[in-house]
């Protein structure tokens, strides 16, 4: 017992701030490839959060900086003695160095990964990260675990894509719902690459049993945008939620899956979009413009461009999806958030902007 | 006998905006073009029309650095055949520009797309293994006019050569204020903020005008700078944010006072300036943020009162 306890007290409290619906991801990976670590999980983000953060950080830098920082400081005040910080192609790339200063002025004693200074393009540097967090490291171990989490955030993404295009067309009682939520709880506590297949054909069966009011040709409506806000539900107000509840069918491709896990495949998406633009514009811009040009192309409804206030690349693409939206004559509403964006006023935005898109599809059938 | 061919060529006219990387590499543009007879056309020097030509045209929540360069697209519309904007993303690890210099060729050409001008760019990635002198070699390929490797190799070493003499001419008289006596203040911004006829000089010209002999972080070593920033920020990777830091390092010591000075919102400077903030204590600092409402009243008496706390510490007031 006392040893169970020792061994307990020495293993490293990790943390990674709140991120979609890929934190039971990251638990998994971080439990299981390290015999020495233990995950915090930050509280689920809410109003407090996006406070702390902003009051500890600069004024004009880009919102998902402001909610990160809060959710670490709310993981450190949970008992978190490390905390990870990505790297990025665009000023994500700076959130660890500048967060780590700032968290040591607040006076935490803790360590910052930041994933940025190991982000070198030589497989030696992440070797020496990953000896870094655990000296006695099982490397066939580690990498039999990162497959799994992979495949782990395929399934989270691929049930939260068939998930939106069809809760809003429910026909019980909020089944579609519970069956969503009971499969990301589920994955809270999946223990083994089996629990996890478990859990994804559970749901899969739950999602084709549960009986749909779904007509021929639903409003569809794409949305595309920044990394983190247009995956966060917290941080762009439950949008997607929103909108399937209204009777529309949800389409994003902008996930983890396709833009991290599979980012080889963006630079395949260039030439699609030649007409548009000649070189890459940013990280995300080259999918984010494609995803536009498609579903302009495939006749959808509307499209909605999620971003927080101030992110450089998607602003640099606005001209770009304001041709698409000219062009193709396709209505694109362009949302910024930041901490003090409303729910009611999103609400209320989105409401006129169905309706308007709803007259516009009986009218042109 | 060798035959002697005459080729004739029509030359385009390029129009070059006097904004953003024009303050950078104004000397390696110019004489690129001049030597392969290719006539230039310079936007009008900033003003406050400029500005709201710019503005109209931009994305609301865009730098206002772009508004501005914008403003000087419109101007060069109907007078040249090209106009210039070039794409320049990295040029290694760690030394990359802000990601809006990747975008900004095909954001310019998709905001003016009504106007069907043409543009001209050169291509600079070291992630496609690009580096300055294939980017023009690439770049006088496109223009489709008939120029031989050779001729584009001369005409881009003449054009570098008058680049590094303009930047020794910049450093030499950086080093004659360093050696002078007074209140020395150490300038923190992107060239095209400082040079900027309407947003940097009047703050340059009114510290001037109190006496004060103004100090640029950007004009140092670049070398060194980039090495000293690690110093300060080990994974900064923007490198004209890696100058400014390594300069700020470089100078310090020597000045009374640091203003920051930037264009609302621009993206790295809201990280690195915060940064400097916070790691900087041993030296007065001022933060200047610029914006489209920005009025000249406010900033001077900013920069006053910001003179007078230093002069007053110093015990000269």
């Amino acid at each position: 017992m006392a040893k169970q306890l020792q061994k307990e007290i020495r293993m490293k409290q990790i943390s990674f701030p709140r991120y979609a619906e890929y934190n039971c991801c990251i638990k998994y990976g971080l439990e299981h490839a390290f015999h020495n670590v233990r995950y915090i999980m930050p509280p689920p983000l809410t109003r407090q959060t996006e406070e702390l953060g902003e009051r500890n950080s600069p004024d004009y830098v880009c919102t998902p900086f402001k909610t990160l920082l809060g959710s670490e400081i709310e993981a450190l005040e949970a008992g978190a003695d490390t905390v990870i910080m990505t790297h990025g192609a665009c000023r994500l790339g700076y959130y660890g160095e500048l967060q780590e200063q700032i968290l040591h002025d607040l006076g935490y004693q803790c360590e910052l990964i930041n994933l940025s200074s190991y982000a070198t393009g030589k497989r030696r540097d992440w070797l020496r990260l990953l000896k870094h967090v655990d000296p006695k490291l099982n490397l066939p171990k580690f990498i039999q675990v990162a497959r799994d989490t992979l495949k782990m955030v395929e399934y989270v993404d691929d049930v939260t894509a068939e998930y939106y295009k069809n809760v809003g067309f429910d026909a019980t009682d909020g089944e579609y719902r519970k069956a969503y939520r009971k499969f990301l709880a589920s994955l809270n506590i999946a223990d083994s690459r089996a629990d996890i297949e478990a859990d994804y054909r559970t749901v899969k069966r739950e999602f084709q049993e549960i009986p749909l009011d779904k007509p021929d040709r639903p409003l569809r409506v794409g949305i595309l945008g920044e990394l983190y806000t247009v995956m966060d539900a917290y941080s762009n107000r439950n949008l997607e939620q929103k909108l399937a509840d209204m009777g529309v069918e949800v389409h994003r491709w902008m996930t983890i899956t396709n833009q991290v896990v599979h980012y080889s495949n963006v630079k395949n998406l260039e030439p699609k979009i030649k007409d548009l633009c000649t070189y890459s514009m940013g990280p995300t811009s080259t999918a984010n413009i494609w995803f536009a040009k498609t579903c302009a192309e495939h006749h959808f409804d509307g499209l909605i461009h999620v971003k927080s206030a101030n992110c450089t690349p998607e602003i640099d693409i606005m001209p770009v999806l304001q041709n698409i939206s000219s062009t193709y004559k396709i209505p694109t509403l362009y949302l910024t958030y930041d901490t003090q964006t409303s729910d009611v006023g999103l609400l209320t935005r989105l409401e006129a902007f169905y309706d308007m898109i709803a007259t516009r599809k009986k009218a042109l059938s | 006998m060798k035959k002697t061919v005459l080729i004739e060529r029509k030359t385009p006219v390029v129009g070059i905006p006097r904004a953003l990387l024009y303050y950078r590499y104004a000397a390696l543009w110019e004489t690129y073009f001049r030597e392969l007879g290719i006539k230039t056309v310079l936007s009008p020097p900033t003003s406050r029309q400029i500005l709201e030509d710019g503005a109209a045209m931009a994305v609301d929540e865009t730098c206002l650095s772009v508004k501005i360069f914008y403003g000087h697209v419109k101007a060069l519309i109907g007078k040249c055949d090209f106009i210039f904007v070039p794409r320049i993303a990295t040029f290694g690890l760690r030394r990359e520009m802000c990601i809006r210099f990747s975008a900004l060729y095909d954001q310019t050409r998709n905001v003016f797309r009504e106007t069907h001008q043409r543009f001209l760019s050169y291509n600079l990635d070291a992630n496609e293994n690009i580096d300055q002198e294939k980017a023009f070699l690439n770049m006088g390929e496109t223009l489709a006019l008939g120029y031989s490797p050779a001729e584009l190799k001369k005409a881009y070493a003449a054009a570098e050569k008058a680049d590094q003499r303009a930047w020794r001419e910049k450093l030499r008289a950086q080093e004659q204020i360093l050696k002078s006596k007074g209140l020395k203040i150490l300038l923190v911004g992107h060239p095209y903020i400082l040079d900027d006829p309407y947003l940097g000089r009047p703050i340059t010209d009114f510290l001037r005008s109190m006496d004060v002999l103004p100090l640029r972080a950007d004009i140092v070593n670049r070398d060194t700078a980039i090495k000293r920033s690690l110093d300060v920020s080990p994974s900064c990777k923007w490198e004209v944010n890696r100058e400014l830091l390594g300069g700020v390092e470089m100078l310090k010591k020597e000045v009374d006072g640091v203003i920051l000075v930037s264009a609302f919102p621009c993206g790295p400077d809201a990280m690195t300036n915060d940064l400097v903030t916070r790691k900087v204590k041993d030296v007065p600092l001022l933060n200047l943020v610029m914006d489209t409402q920005t009025g000249s009243a406010g900033t001077e008496t900013r920069l006053e009162s910001f003179v007078d706390i230093i002069r007053l510490k110093k015990g000269v007031l």
